[in-house]
């Protein structure tokens, strides 16, 4: 087994919550809070959860697109070459950006209004030069029509495509840096299903073609079940079950897991479903509960769950889960 | 740049603005005063001496007025005492040719014509000079016979100039004459150029000045922010008319007193606040948005982002800022001028405003009205203008 491509360790990001006149801390909202995973090379690794658990942040935070608070991530550009992503100064990260690109999540937010598309896929690569200038827009039609946009759309402005196109401009942009690992912040929550699928299988023929590794977030449970090689579930700024996906579709050992996936629709009215329905919200990630993070919820929780956050325990070797209750 | 130029003019805004007729019509006005303004002051239509030149009575009422009894009387005063003052010089045929008012000369400069044609006319005129101050003058027909008869007399002393100068000089009279009988028309003209000037220099300085300091204000935050918000928190704390004449006062006695250069620097000193403001806003929200993260995603660096990315969608902040600023200008110069901290040596409308108090008291309105009406029109349209920018191309607005 080689070592991943990514690896994260106690990834931590805090935001001070400032009040009044004097914008003194008081507290922090702990939207990610010591989350550890590793991205295999050739591999797709879906972080899932509410909205609001942190798993965007988590992502930016791997990016250095916000600051994390503390943590360590390396990324391995090849096998024996190690990279402190969190270590790096601004210019040294601006180089190893070229290996580690994001696709967003809004297709009509993610695109500078103001640059045609040709600018837009092509400006990354002038920026880094890696092509020679009376390349670039050779380049940037083969990007176009590898994500499957027609060369001559190069000339048009953003505002003139539809959702799915513009996030087809935006996966032209990410791949142009030709990059080894790629996040998908919610890629396909805002489109159409039958465009989601579309772009779905856009991102899996790239990551045959290019050796991509993919971190996935999504909270939609039937396209990670799609996509992913391994998932891991999210909860209040914490990882609460990592496994493949057969261990979490088929074998999911965490309540909170088993709730969000008796929560997937299934397309056959005969089926009787049993649903675990949570009560109540998400907690505050200001004021998280004490002890286990997901006993407010839980339908399973003791009082041992209010005292402790449980350890992760190793279910096997692909899967793990923090739960008190697991023996 | 030609490029966003085509996108810009076959956007939904531009064909929004298009269908904007009064929008139209104020960008009619607007074009032609910055028309009048490029003759004026690159081609030199109106030269600053013809604004400052004595062209004919003082307070001689406009084309279409009616100038009362009191006022004929006045003028005819001063075309004798023209003549009669340069009988007193030391060489009356040379003060004669000196005579002069944009063509309007005497019909002959020989002493001898003159003294003959000055001596038929001083008894009437002092006699009807006499009967003035007594009641019922204006009502007696008789006395209003006389005083014409006396009109064509004093006429007959002088030649009309001829072709374009006549042209020009019936152009200038058009709007009368103000206290130093210069004309009010000819100054409200040549107040477009001093106007359009300060406006343009006052708007594309502070925008400049506002979009870059909002820009990197809210781009990099932290202490870079709190400097820049402070500063313009503190020059917004003092009201900005004081501020603007303690600055023009600054400048008293400095070489640049007299130019318009101390009038530029209170100008931009106090109104790239507004920019700067909204352009901090708009900059921190579309910092967070996906195309900026993007951006530093794919390595860019961030003067790179902040040019390339952010401030070109501040610019229709910069264009409705610009349109603001540069009617805000022009009417603090009003302001200033009148309070006599503004513009000197040169006619503008604060300068005629200020000047004509004392017409005004006497009931002559032509000055303020002419300085108001070329100020109020060129606001007017401005402010239309602006407004229907906003509603053409904020995105916002459907």
């Amino acid at each position: 087994m080689s070592a991943p491509l990514i690896e994260v360790t106690g990834l931590t990001k805090w935001f001070p919550v400032r009040r009044g006149v004097l914008q003194r801390k008081v507290g922090d909202v702990k939207a990610v809070d010591g989350v550890s995973f590793h991205v295999d090379r050739d591999e797709t690794l879906s972080l899932v959860g509410e909205s609001g658990c942190g798993k965007t942040t988590a992502a930016r935070a791997l990016l250095r697109l916000v600051e994390p608070t503390a943590g360590r991530a390396i990324y391995r550009p090849s096998e024996d070459a190690e990279v402190d992503l969190f270590g790096l100064g601004a210019r040294a990260l601006r180089r190893w950006r070229r290996d580690l690109q994001i696709v967003f999540q809004d297709p009509f937010e993610s695109l500078n209004p103001r640059m045609s598309v040709g600018q837009i896929v092509g400006e990354p690569l002038r920026v880094h030069g890696v092509c020679a200038r009376d390349e670039i827009d050779a380049r940037v039609e083969q990007l176009l029509e590898r994500v499957g946009l027609r060369a001559d759309v190069r000339n048009r402005y953003p505002h003139e495509f539809s959702g799915g196109q513009r996030q087809r401009i935006g996966i032209a942009r990410a791949l142009a840096l030709e990059p080894k690992f790629v996040v998908c912040d919610e890629a396909v929550s805002a489109l159409d299903v039958s465009i989601q699928a579309q772009i779905l299988n856009l991102l899996g023929d790239l990551r045959r073609d290019f050796g991509l590794s993919f971190l996935f977030i999504a909270h939609d449970l039937s396209v990670v079940k799609y996509i992913s090689d391994r998932i891991a579930v999210m909860y209040l700024g914490r990882i609460v079950e990592t496994g493949t996906r057969e261990d979490v579709f088929e074998r999911a050992a965490h309540p909170y897991t088993r709730a969000l996936l008796s929560a997937v629709p299934v397309p056959d009215p005969k089926r009787k479903k049993d649903r675990i329905i949570l009560q109540g919200d998400v907690p505050s990630p200001l004021q998280p509960p004490s002890g286990c993070h997901f006993r407010t919820r839980c339908p399973l929780a003791e009082a041992r769950c209010a005292e402790t956050y449980p350890e992760t325990v190793r279910l096997s070797a692909t899967h793990s889960a923090a739960c008190h209750l697991l023996p | 740049m030609i490029g966003p130029m085509k996108r810009l003019l076959r956007s939904r805004g531009a064909r929004k603005l298009g269908r904007d007729r009064l929008a139209l019509a104020s960008m009619f006005v607007i074009g032609a005063y910055l028309a009048i303004a490029i003759a004026v002051g690159v081609f030199g239509l109106i030269s600053g001496e013809e604004a400052i030149f004595r062209i004919g009575p003082d307070q001689l009422v406009g084309a279409w007025g009616k100038p009362t009894v009191e006022q004929r009387m006045h003028y005819l005063e001063f075309y004798v005492d023209q003549v009669d003052q340069a009988f007193d010089k030391r060489e009356p045929e040379k003060a004669l040719a000196a005579i002069d008012f944009f063509g309007l000369r005497t019909v002959s400069t020989d002493e001898d014509v003159m003294a003959e044609k000055l001596e038929t006319i001083f008894d009437p005129f002092d006699e009807l000079y006499e009967l003035q101050e007594e009641e019922g003058f204006a009502d007696d027909p008789e006395n209003f016979a006389r005083l014409e008869k006396l009109e064509v007399d004093i006429a007959a002393m002088f030649q009309q100039p001829e072709g374009w100068e006549r042209r020009y000089r019936d152009i200038g009279l058009l709007l009368g004459t103000d206290r130093q009988g210069r004309s009010i028309l000819l100054r409200a003209v040549y107040a477009i150029k001093v106007a359009v000037q300060i406006g343009l220099v006052a708007a594309l300085v502070s925008v400049l000045i506002g979009t870059i300091l909002g820009g990197v204000a809210a781009f990099f935050g932290g202490w870079v922010d709190h400097v820049i918000v402070w500063l313009y928190s503190t020059l917004s704390a003092i009201p900005y008319i004081i501020l603007l004449m303690v600055l023009a006062a600054m400048f008293l006695g400095s070489p640049f007193e007299g130019t318009l250069i101390p009038v530029y620097v209170a100008f931009c000193m106090t109104f790239w606040i507004g920019p700067c403001r909204v352009v901090r806003g708009e900059v921190m929200k579309l910092r967070e948005l996906e195309y900026v993260q993007a951006a530093t995603a794919v390595g860019f660096g961030r003067t790179r982002i902040l040019l390339k990315h952010i401030i070109p969608n501040t610019t229709h902040l910069m264009f409705i800022n610009f349109s603001l600023i540069f009617i805000g200008a022009i009417k603090a110069e009003v302001i200033l001028s009148f309070l006599g901290l503004g513009v000197k040596n040169e006619p503008s409308w604060g300068v005629m405003i200020n000047q004509s108090r004392q017409e005004v008291i006497a009931g002559f309105m032509w000055q303020i009205g002419a300085a108001t009406f070329f100020m109020f029109t060129l606001v007017l349209a401005f402010n239309i203008l602006s407004d229907a920018l906003q509603d053409a191309f904020d995105p916002k607005h459907v």
